[in-house]
């Protein structure tokens, strides 16, 4: 999908390009900010912010000196996200989406 | 010799005595008894106790009796002779004449037992009653063993006699002899036989009673212990007095302890060896707990002058220590609350002296340093290190940080102190001591109360480092944030830890990145380099700005965009544009200049690709920069004389502006490189999570303190469903106490919202208690 994107900014970018330039652009340091696509900020099982490892995982690193930070999101086939971990655990109990009580199933994991 | 008969038989009880006494007479005497004789006499016992049909042993045991009592009279008479029983000459010859008595008759008596071990084993045991009933006492025993000389065994019967017969009569003048003895040993070592008989007198009440199981020592303590300390209380009282009016406290520190130290000795070479600890406490009672207040007096003199560094008046105060240590904590207490004040005083001045403005923080840092260093030598030094100075030194520290200058509302600590971390901790520092600075920092960080504060501000600046690239080094920031985490735990650094990390991903993802263009045969057409956060760890404020970027701009960023949706899932990304900088150069002017300004800057200029005027409005509108940051962004480029205005400019108001930007073809700077800067986003802007001025920070960190509050106190009471309010406020400034100093009065306040959310009620009937509501 990405090559389509490339070859119409290479043709525009031709197109932009003047011989007599009044500046060129050596560098840019680029910020960016990454944040899970999801509706609601909170998982609703702990409670805790998505972006934010769950209750458990921030149990677990507060032994372990270096936490390791890979408690991702998931998201059902009704939308909704969880952490993995609290979901995973939920589903054990009771199969449907705690929210709105729709039969779980994975739509696509975090990474 | 008769070979010895067990059989009993008839004796003639007073012909055996006669031979058998004779012979007593002259053991006691210690005067040679030929074996043989001995051995018969040791048979008689024997016979006397078996005797048939009646056994004689009670009446052996009563003329034993008669006939010790006998003896005693009379080395009463050789030891007393004339000497006056009230005087105390203990020279007259009245001790030396008890101590030789002494000495054979204890012998004698010795041997005594020796003989008469049938009677001894056979007689006396039996009726002896038991080490248990005479502790705890029983019905039968309820008198003392001597009141009843019959449970005795002969040699005990002998030591009870020399008391009774020998020592009460001459109590007092022994007494008197021995104390006045022991007074002038104090001043001057007697010579060795005086010393010998002394001691042996003394030792002699000891041993008089030494086989009693209930109060052995009670002859000593009578006769020896008690009239001693008696007279030393009143010697040492005299000499303490004397001693505080001939000069001053140093001066009667000193010979107060060389007192100690000489009567203590004194007390091991003569008295018994359980006395030494109420020898100590009946001159310290004297000497110091009866002077105290003269004492206290001169205390924070003295540590004023030792903490200038007198090494005399450290000295002082290590005497001072020595003297009051044992009289337990209310003596101690002036001297310990003195070291608090003293280290508090210094600290102010300390802090208050003269220094640069802009050096406040490692001002700040350094004098606190050298306080703490300085009172921990002094304190380790001069009370060695003990638990009570350690204290009074921290909460000096503590009150010294967390001191608030006259008119501000909060105390500063937490912002100098990260000011000092961020100065070591950026490139251009460059220190080779930095790690150990960095290290020490610490030790004033631990003091202050306000660490969330100091945490925001760490994380500000921390961020300010990682993003354009200004620390030192890597391994220092993370050393550091270990540091941190040692003090405070997890909780405090996790965010600090997210970010490092995150700019530790960003270098992998760039060079994948890189390998993921040549793979496709893509380039970016300029340098690019990119750092990808996580929302949510980092304080940037005015975040999201939206931007249309020129060209240039926009291709690497759409192919790193494809780049990332390919390598991870479900993640959106935005592009923090105020955060970006690009780097120019220019082509129109003489000498090339190197530019750098953040994206919306580098976009602005970038339309003058196309046009030499551009309207400000249009300019605006293209780039789709917001109201606000507009004028932060343009100005620095009109102010560098980059860009120069054209009609009626208006940034503040950017809607009615129908003013001009000109790019200046004739531009010409000293410099060739140029950073243009950008102000930074006023509070209460973009997401709000940070911003400048410290009354919105304030503001902030009330909001966030009142947050965690509530959660401590839902945990506690969830924990234990009813508690009083003062416990639970205890419970709750212990578990804030890693993060700030919560008020009282903030508690209370969240108590009330949670009473009014209903999580708690005041339990039904009682003022101070609360209960949970589940």
């Amino acid at each position: 999908m990405s090559g389509e994107d490339c070859e119409s900014l290479d043709k525009g970018d031709s197109d932009g390009q003047k011989p007599d330039k009044m500046f060129t652009l050596k560098k840019w340091n680029a910020v960016a900010m990454w944040s899970w696509d999801v509706e609601c900020d909170t998982c609703a099982i702990c409670r805790v912010q998505v972006m934010d490892a769950c209750l458990r995982c921030q149990g677990e690193s507060k032994k372990d000196s270096y936490g390791k930070q890979d408690c991702v999101v998931v998201w059902g086939e009704c939308n909704h996200s969880f952490h993995f971990c609290c979901m995973s655990l939920w589903v054990k109990q009771n199969n449907r989406c705690p929210l709105c009580q729709q039969e779980w199933s994975i739509q696509r994991m975090g990474k | 010799m008769q070979v010895m008969s067990l059989k009993p038989r008839n004796v003639d009880f007073q012909e055996m005595w006669a031979s058998l006494k004779e012979t007593v007479a002259g053991v006691v005497a210690l005067q040679a008894v030929e074996r043989g004789v001995w051995n018969t006499r040791f048979s008689d016992v024997y016979a006397l106790c078996v005797a048939h049909p009646e056994p004689l042993a009670d009446r052996l045991y009563d003329e034993t009796r008669n006939f010790l009592e006998e003896h005693v009279g009379g080395l009463l008479q050789r030891v007393q002779r004339s000497a006056p029983l009230e005087s105390s000459d203990y020279n007259d010859g009245l001790l030396s004449r008890y101590v030789s008595a002494w000495h054979e008759y204890s012998q004698g008596v010795a041997y005594l037992n020796s003989l008469y071990s049938y009677l001894n084993l056979q007689h006396v045991k039996r009726q002896k009653v038991s080490d248990a009933e005479i502790i705890y006492g029983s019905s039968a025993t309820v008198s003392c063993p001597e009141h009843d000389s019959r449970q005795l065994e002969v040699g005990e019967l002998g030591l009870v006699t020399w008391e009774r017969v020998l020592v009460r009569p001459l109590a007092t003048a022994l007494s008197s002899r021995l104390v006045a003895a022991l007074n002038a040993a104090r001043d001057s070592s007697p010579d060795p036989s005086t010393a010998d008989t002394l001691r042996s007198a003394i030792h002699s009440t000891v041993h008089v009673q030494a086989f009693r199981v209930r109060a052995p020592l009670s002859l000593y303590v009578e006769l020896v212990l008690e009239p001693f300390l008696a007279a030393a209380s009143a010697h040492h009282s005299r000499r303490a007095a004397h001693l505080l009016a001939e000069g001053d406290v140093s001066h009667f520190m000193k010979y107060v302890l060389d007192g100690l130290e000489r009567e203590l000795s004194l007390a091991r070479r003569f008295l018994h060896s359980s006395s030494i600890e109420a020898v100590r406490a009946c001159y310290e009672q004297a000497c110091v707990e009866a002077h105290l207040p003269a004492l206290h007096a001169d205390i924070e003199r003295l540590l004023k002058e030792a903490s200038a560094g007198s090494i005399e008046r450290q000295d002082d105060l290590r005497r001072m220590y020595a003297l009051l240590k044992p009289l337990g904590a209310n003596a101690m207490r002036p001297l310990v609350d003195a070291a608090h004040q003293q280290a508090v005083r210094d600290g102010i001045a300390l802090l208050d002296a003269e220094h640069p403005k802009d050096e406040a923080h490692s001002h700040f840092v350094q004098a606190m340093l050298s306080l703490h260093h300085k009172y921990s030598e002094l304190f380790s030094d001069v009370f060695g290190g003990a638990q009570p100075f350690v204290g009074a030194l921290d909460k000096a520290c503590s009150a010294v940080v967390n001191r608030r200058w006259s008119g501000e509302s909060c105390a500063r600590a937490p912002e100098l102190v990260a000011r000092y971390c961020d100065a070591l901790l950026r490139r251009r520092a460059a220190d080779a001591e930095a790690d150990d600075k960095l290290a020490a920092a610490i030790v004033v960080f631990k003091y202050v109360d306000d660490k969330d504060v100091f945490q925001k501000h760490y994380a500000r600046a921390l961020a300010r480092r990682l993003i354009h690239q200004l620390s030192a080094s890597m391994e220092q920031e993370e050393a550091m944030i270990n540091r941190l985490k040692a003090a405070c735990g997890y909780e405090f650094t996790n965010k600090l830890h997210r970010m490092f990390t995150d700019v530790a991903v960003s270098a992998d993802l760039n060079a994948k990145f890189q390998q993921h263009l040549r793979d496709n045969n893509l380039t970016t057409n300029s340098g690019f380099f990119i750092q990808v956060l996580q929302a949510g760890a980092w304080p940037l404020g005015g975040a999201m700005a939206p931007l249309a970027p020129p060209a240039q701009l926009e291709r690497p960023a759409r192919l790193f965009e494809a780049f990332y949706r390919a390598s991870f899932s479900g993640r959106r990304l935005a592009w923090l544009h105020h955060l970006c900088t690009g780097e120019l150069r220019t082509k129109y002017t003489q000498r090339m200049y190197h530019l750098s300004g953040t994206t919306p800057q580098c976009a602005l200029l970038l339309m003058f690709e196309n046009a030499d005027v551009v309207s400000a409005r249009e300019a605006r509108e293209t780039l789709q920069v917001s109201e606000e940051a507009w004028s932060r962004h343009v100005k620095p480029l009109l102010d560098a004389g980059l860009l120069t205005a054209k009609g009626d400019l208006r940034l503040e108001s950017p809607e009615n502006d129908e003013g001009e930007l000109a790019l200046n073809l004739s531009f010409t700077c000293k410099r060739t490189r140029i950073k243009l800067t950008c102000a930074a986003a006023p509070p209460n802007q973009g997401t709000g999570t940070n911003s400048g001025t410290s009354s919105g920070e304030t503001a902030h960190c009330d909001d966030d303190r009142k947050m965690y509050l509530q959660a401590a106190l839902v945990r506690i009471m969830k924990q234990r469903k009813v508690l009083r309010h003062t416990e639970l406020i205890q419970e709750v400034v212990s578990q804030a106490r890693g993060s700030f100093a919560p008020s009282v009065a903030m508690i209370k306040k969240c108590i009330e919202a949670l009473i009014d959310k209903q999580y708690l009620e005041r339990a039904p009937g009682t003022l101070d208690t609360y209960s949970y509501l589940a």
